[in-house]
Parts: structure tokens; C-alpha cells; sequence
């Protein structure tokens, strides 16, 4: 508590010390190095969760009540359980029970729950955005293909996923983008990224204001342009392809 | 006695006291969103010189990580204007700030989105803008905007697991603090994550049937 | 045509005197010299127009070739770019002062004025957020102040003038078209206003149901309400309207009495236009 420098409401040094990058740049590499992670984290889960939600949405628009009632089933549950929990469950609890299972001693790595967990997560969103976007291609398109003796898997891979994944792309970017939003909860269970290394700085250096500011920031920037150029493009492709 | 006995069934009024934390967090921060998405969205909308503030607001709000607000808002705030001071305020004002950015773009593209011949037809009546605004505008946008208002609630509800990393006594808090005390993670937490899904699953159903009734309804 | 005065038709205050005579040729719409244009596209190029009390005037043309905007200006939902507009008397949108200077009038004003203007839209513009009733009595309650019964009264009347009384609580959504713009049309003779405006109001409908709207006017212009209709239904033109306006290229290029300007239109253009029209029947 300072006696100088205070606005009534305001605590003006601190406000100050706020703005202070020189802790920032003290440890730019360190900080650089987690952001990687989060890509890295990213860049795996969103590949997961692509094939994820590409294979499910195939699941619940098959004929059969058995493989679309497993698709709704994972759909239900995954896009219904908070990431968080989640992600502790698939961290703490199933190693667990996979080692129940198969009788040996099974761990995984922070990394690879976080990798897991994310993934099933938006697989669980893919899936719905792939659903809409296939189930939006006009079923003349798909009749004809049918009647000149197109397979399934080919008309699907050659008819409608290029009109489905026009359909669904910018909710997909969307969903992207809140997947590496997503990737800040991984600092929680100890993978290094930014977020986690900056909570180690504070602690050593016992000055949370500046950085924690700054690792708000940073993520603010960083996602605000990459938002910007995913409604960009999202325009672009709206004008070209109407 | 099982281990779901002993850390479960025993423990069950933690639980239900976690799940009414939740749901407080969640109706006040809800509310805070609300209050603050709207005053966003009109200032953007109606208050030129202002535009600006009030879209880096709104991006601001929109663009940063819930969790990282959290640590913000919950470590930073209080050094510099002297509140929150519980971690449960600090809670609600983190989720309320995600969500109002996300609410305050969803009441523009609901309030932009009323046909402008409605709003010709109030003012050919001799409204005024602010009758118009109220009676026309305002309950035309909300009927369009009903489902993605409600989806953000679900959101939030979802984010609010968060708050346990403030020691915030909510669902997630009680399940891992049972789980650490116990060294019994299975149970507490594959009980929590399942009431979370049921909640989360009756929750979303509900709402969807509520906005299919307001489609079939006004159309 | 025949005309009986019913009680039911509210008139303004009249402009000279309580003289039957006078109020029958009061100058309701006045619209001196209107120009009107949309960028550096000019659409109404020097309108000239009266229309009196009781008087039911069709504005025929093709499209573009400014009706919707003559219509629009009247109750200044455009902002006229040269000219002026009087409704009975009183300045549109702008005010003069003591030393003659021209001010734009206040949106209080214009708000106020409208009241007096009804305005039936092609597109119906509807509040599906209410039911027909309170569709119509909306205005009454928070515009003029009226009680919530004596607006529902009222409503009810105007709703039994369209022929839609059984709607009374039902949701627009719920309606066909042509009910849908009858009740848009309860809803701006509700305000007891001076002028009815009717811009294309069975343009958004199917032919089916054309018909009942066009009944609902037809009762309209009997009961003597001063109409002013912007349409594409010639037929309808010439057994309702005491006069026709043939506008083309944002002039009128013609105006006169049915039988002469769509049975025998003097200017070639309107010539044209009819006889484009005849030949398709």
C-alpha cells in the first residue's frame, strides 16, 4: 500500500508498473519457447480433432442406428464436458484405468493428455461442423453421382467434401482458433507452454502485475490478428464462391 | 466400504455445495455479461465517437483466453484498483468479461438484423427512435439472438471449471481436493465430469426446445 | 363513384371555418416542386402535386420511374433534396421563421406529423413479435396515449373494417400474405390519419391473394378516406381512383381522370405504357 501516487481509486504506480516489458524481454526466449508449445499442442490436437470430426460425422450419417448412436454418443459427451475437466480426467484418471486394463503400468506425458484431451474435445465440434457441412450439399448433386455408378467412399471424397468443407470452412477456422485459445489450459496440467512458463517467472520473480498483463496481452494480439485474417479470408471465399 | 462410498456418497453434501457455487458464478457473471455486452454493443452502435473504445473492448474481451483473463483479472486488478477481493468475485468478473464480448457481437448482428422495414413501419407511426428501439428493435433481435444468447451460457458454464485454479469452492474444487486428500482420483472426478455432461446435456436440450418454440411461434 | 360520408372516418381540424364546403376541398397532400436524389442518380425531377380531401389518386408507372419515393418523401422517410411538402398547411420537415428562413423541422416534429400520415408498406413490415392486436394497438398506446381499452376498442373497429376480426389474436406468422397486409393496413388507420399511403401494397402477394386487399381498399376509398396508392394493378387503378398520376423518368408525364389517361392517355409514353399492358391481357 503506497501512501504517494495514489488516485483515490486508482493505484497509480501500479498501474505503471503494469506497462513495465523489461521482464518480458529478460526472458524472451523462455517465453518464445512456451509459445511454441502452444502451437505444437495446437497444431497435433487440431490435426486429432479433424480426423475425429470428419470420421464421426461419416459415423452419424450412416444408415445404421448402431453407428450413428455412437456418433451422437461421443458427440453428447465430449461437446458437453468442460475442457478443463476433461483434461484433468484424461490425465489423472485414465491412465488409471488403462493400466487396470491391460495390467501394466501406463503414464502419459503432459503433452500427450493435452494432445488427447483437446482433441476429443473439438473432434466433438468437428464433428457437427463437418456434419452440417456435408449434410448442406444438395442431394441432386449426390443422386447423380450415385446414378453414374459412383461408389460411397468415392462420391464422398470426390463430391461432397470439396462442397462440404466449402461450406463448413469458416466455422472451421472459427473453431480453430478457439482450439488455440483452448491450448492455455494445458499450462495446468505442467506442459510448458506460455502461460505455464510465465507463472514459473512469476513466481521467481515475484512480480505478477507486469507479466501476467503481458501474457494477456501478448495472447490478445496474437489471436486478434489471427482472427482477423480468418474473417478476412472467411470474406473473400464468401464473395468468390457465391 | 468401496472407494466410491468413502469419497463419494460420504462427501455428497461437498458436492452439492460445489454445485451451488457453480451455479452462482455462473448466474451473476451471466448476468454481468449481459449488462456489460449490451452497453458494448449499443455504445459501437449509437455513440460514434466512442466506437472505437468500445470495439477494442469488445475484442479484447473476445480474443483473450478465459484462463488467462483469470490470472489477470484475479492477480492484477486488486494492485492496481483495489478489487476484486474474494476470489469468488473475481471469478464471475473474468467469466463475465469473456462472455460479454462474445454477447456484445451477437446483440449487434441480432439488432442489425431486424428488417429495416419494420423499423420504417414504427416510424411512420410517429415513434420515436427509442420507443422504436424498446418495443420493435430490442424484442425482434432477442427472438433471433435467443440460441447463440443461451449457447454462451453454456459456454460459460463450462469455463467456470476454471475458477477451482483460484481456490474458488466450486464443483471441479471439491472433486479435486476430495481426489487429492483420498489419492483417489477415479471416482470424485469421473462422478463430477459426469454431472457436468447431465447437467450441461438437460441444460442444452432445453434450450434448443425453447428456441424451437420461439421459431414455430413468430416465425 | 358513389361516396357516403360515414362517422367512422376521422377528419382534421378543417382549414377554414367548419364549412362542409371547405373541408370537402381541403388540401391534404401539397407537394411543390419535389426533388429527390440518391447520390448523382436523380430520381423525382420537380414534382408538382394536391390531392384533397377525400380524393383517392393512383400512381401509375414504370418501375424506377420514382413512385415509391414520391410516396416515401410524402411522409419523410426520404429527405426531399429540393421542394417542399405540406400536409394540410403544415410544412414537412422543416419549419419557417419569423423572418421566412427555412430550419429542418425536429424529429419530435416529424414524429408528430406522421401521425397524421398512414403508410402501407409492399413488404407488409409486420411485428411478428405480437399478436395482431397489439400490432395495432402499439401506436395508439405509446404514440398518442391512449388507454390500453380504448386502444383495444379501437383496434377491434379496424380490425372489423379489414374483415379480420376472428384474427385478433393471432401471431403474423400465422397469417396468410393477404391477411398480413390487411392488418397492416388496420394498423396505419388506426392512428386516424389524414392521408393513407400505399406504396405497391399487393406488389408481395399471390394472386390469389390479391383480391381481398384490394376489396379492403376498394371499401376504404367509398367510405371517403383520402388515399394515395402507388400500384401495378391498372384495373384496380381505374375503378377506385378519381384520378390517375402517370409518372415516368421522376416527372408526371400525365394526370387526369381514369377514362383519359388509361383510356386515352394524350402523352405518347403513357400511350405506350398501356398498350404494352392491354396486349399482355
Amino acid at each position: 500500500m503506497s501512501e504517494r501516487g495514489d488516485l483515490r481509486i486508482v493505484k497509480f504506480d501500479n498501474l505503471v508498473a503494469i506497462f513495465n516489458a523489461s521482464l518480458l524481454w529478460e526472458y524472451r526466449s523462455l517465453l518464445l519457447r512456451g509459445l511454441a508449445y502452444n502451437f505444437y499442442v495446437f497444431a497435433v490436437a487440431g490435426a486429432l480433432a479433424i480426423s475425429l470430426g470428419l470420421s464421426i460425422a461419416v459415423l452419424r450419417l450412416q444408415p445404421g442406428w448402431i453407428a450413428r448412436s455412437i456418433g451422437s454418443v461421443y458427440v453428447e459427451v465430449f461437446r458437453n464436458v468442460p475442457e478443463y475437466v476433461l483434461l484433468i480426467w484424461v490425465h489423472f484418471v485414465l491412465p488409471l484405468l488403462i493400466t487396470a486394463l491391460l495390467r501394466s503400468q501406463v503414464n502419459f506425458s503432459p503433452f500427450v493428455s493435452a494432445v488427447l484431451a483437446l482433441g476429443l474435445a473439438y473432434g466433438g465440434y468437428f464433428t457437427e461442423a463437418f456434419r452440417g457441412g456435408i449434410q448442406a450439399v444438395p442431394r441432386p448433386h449426390v443422386e447423380a453421382a450415385r446414378a453414374i455408378g459412383m461408389s460411397g467412399a468415392m462420391t464422398l471424397r470426390r463430391i461432397i467434401l470439396p462442397q462440404a468443407i466449402r461450406h463448413m470452412l469458416p466455422e472451421g477456422m472459427n473453431l480453430l482458433v478457439s482450439l488455440f485459445k483452448a491450448t492455455t489450459l494445458v499450462s495446468l496440467i505442467e506442459v510448458p507452454d506460455l502461460l505455464y512458463q510465465v507463472t514459473i517467472v512469476v513466481q521467481q520473480e515475484m512480480r505478477p502485475l507486469p507479466l501476467y498483463s503481458g501474457a494477456a496481452f501478448i495472447y490478445f494480439l496474437l489471436i486478434f490478428f489471427i482472427s482477423a485474417a480468418v474473417d478476412r479470408l472467411t470474406q473473400r471465399w464468401r464473395v468468390a464462391w457465391r | 466400504m468401496s472407494t466410491w462410498q468413502r469419497v463419494v456418497f460420504r462427501n455428497f453434501d461437498l458436492f452439492l455445495s460445489g454445485l451451488w457455487v457453480t451455479a452462482q458464478i455462473c448466474v451473476i457473471a451471466f448476468a454481468v455479461a449481459i449488462v456489460l455486452g449490451m452497453a458494448a454493443c449499443l455504445v459501437k452502435l449509437y455513440v460514434r465517437p466512442l466506437r472505437f473504445a468500445a470495439n477494442l473492448y469488445i475484442q479484447f474481451c473476445r480474443n483473450t483466453p478465459i484462463y488467462v483473463q483469470l490470472l489477470w483479472v484475479n492477480y492484477v486488478w486488486p494492485d492496481v484498483i483495489g478489487w476484486p477481493t474474494s476470489f469468488f468475485a473475481a471469478g464471475w468478473m473474468a467469466l463475465g468479461l469473456q462472455s460479454s464480448g462474445y454477447l456484445a457481437e451477437t446483440f449487434r448482428a441480432g439488432i442489425e438484423g431486424v428488417p429495416r422495414g419494420h423499423v420504417e413501419a414504427a416510424r411512420s407511426l410517429g415513434m420515436s427512435r427509442f420507443q422504436n428501439f424498446r418495443r420493435i428493435v430490442l424484442p425482434q433481435a432477442l427472438l433471433v439472438m435467443a440460441s447463440s444468447i443461451m449457447n454462451q451460457f453454456l459456454v460459460l458454464a463450462k469455463s467456470s471449471t476454471l475458477v477451482s485454479v483460484i481456490a474458488v469452492p466450486d464443483l471441479m474444487y471439491q472433486a479435486l481436493r476430495l481426489a487429492s486428500k483420498w489419492f483417489e482420483p477415479i471416482e470424485p472426478l469421473s462422478f463430477v465430469a459426469f454431472v457436468y455432461i447431465v447437467v450441461i446435456f438437460v441444460l442444452s436440450h432445453a434450450m434448443k426446445r425453447y428456441a424451437d418454440r420461439l421459431q414455430s411461434r413468430y416465425g | 363513384m358513389e361516396r357516403t360520408p360515414p362517422d367512422s372516418i376521422p377528419t382534421a381540424a378543417p382549414a377554414v371555418g367548419s364549412n362542409e364546403q371547405a373541408r370537402e376541398r381541403e388540401v391534404v397532400v401539397k407537394a411543390v416542386n419535389l426533388h429527390k436524389s440518391f447520390g448523382d442518380l436523380e430520381v423525382l425531377k420537380g414534382i408538382n402535386l394536391e390531392v384533397h380531401f377525400s380524393d383517392v389518386v393512383s400512381v401509375l408507372g414504370s418501375s424506377g420511374s420514382g413512385k415509391s419515393t414520391l410516396l416515401r418523401c410524402i411522409n419523410y422517410l426520404e429527405r426531399p433534396t429540393a421542394g417542399e411538402i405540406y400536409i394540410s398547411g403544415v410544412p414537412m420537415g422543416f419549419r419557417l421563421d419569423s423572418q421566412g428562413q427555412r430550419h429542418s423541422a425536429s424529429q419530435r416534429t416529424i414524429n408528430h406529423m406522421r401521425q397524421n400520415i398512414g403508410f402501407v408498406f409492399q413488404q407488409f413490415n409486420v411485428w411478428p413479435h405480437m399478436t395482431v392486436l397489439e400490432n395495432i394497438m402499439e401506436a395508439p398506446v405509446h404514440v398518442k396515449g391512449m388507454t390500453r381499452a380504448g386502444a383495444r376498442e379501437l383496434a377491434l373497429r379496424m380490425l372489423e373494417r379489414v374483415n379480420l376480426l376472428d384474427k385478433q389474436d393471432a401471431y403474423p406468422a400465422r397469417l396468410s400474405g393477404g391477411q398480413t397486409q390487411r392488418v397492416a393496413i388496420a394498423r396505419a388507420l388506426a392512428m386516424e390519419p389524414k392521408v393513407m399511403l400505399f406504396d405497391e401494397p399487393t406488389s408481395a402477394l399471390d394472386p390469389e391473394l390479391i383480391g381481398e386487399v384490394l376489396a379492403t381498399m376498394e371499401r376504404l376509398a367509398e367510405e371517403g378516406t383520402t388515399m394515395i396508392i402507388v400500384t401495378h394493378e391498372i384495373e384496380f387503378a381505374h375503378e377506385a381512383s378519381d384520378r390517375i398520376i402517370f409518372l415516368h423518368d421522376g416527372r408526371i408525364e400525365e394526370e387526369g381522370p381514369p377514362e383519359q389517361v388509361i383510356d386515352n392517355p394524350r402523352s405518347e409514353r403513357c400511350q405506350q405504357f398501356f398498350s404494352r399492358l392491354k396486349h399482355r391481357r
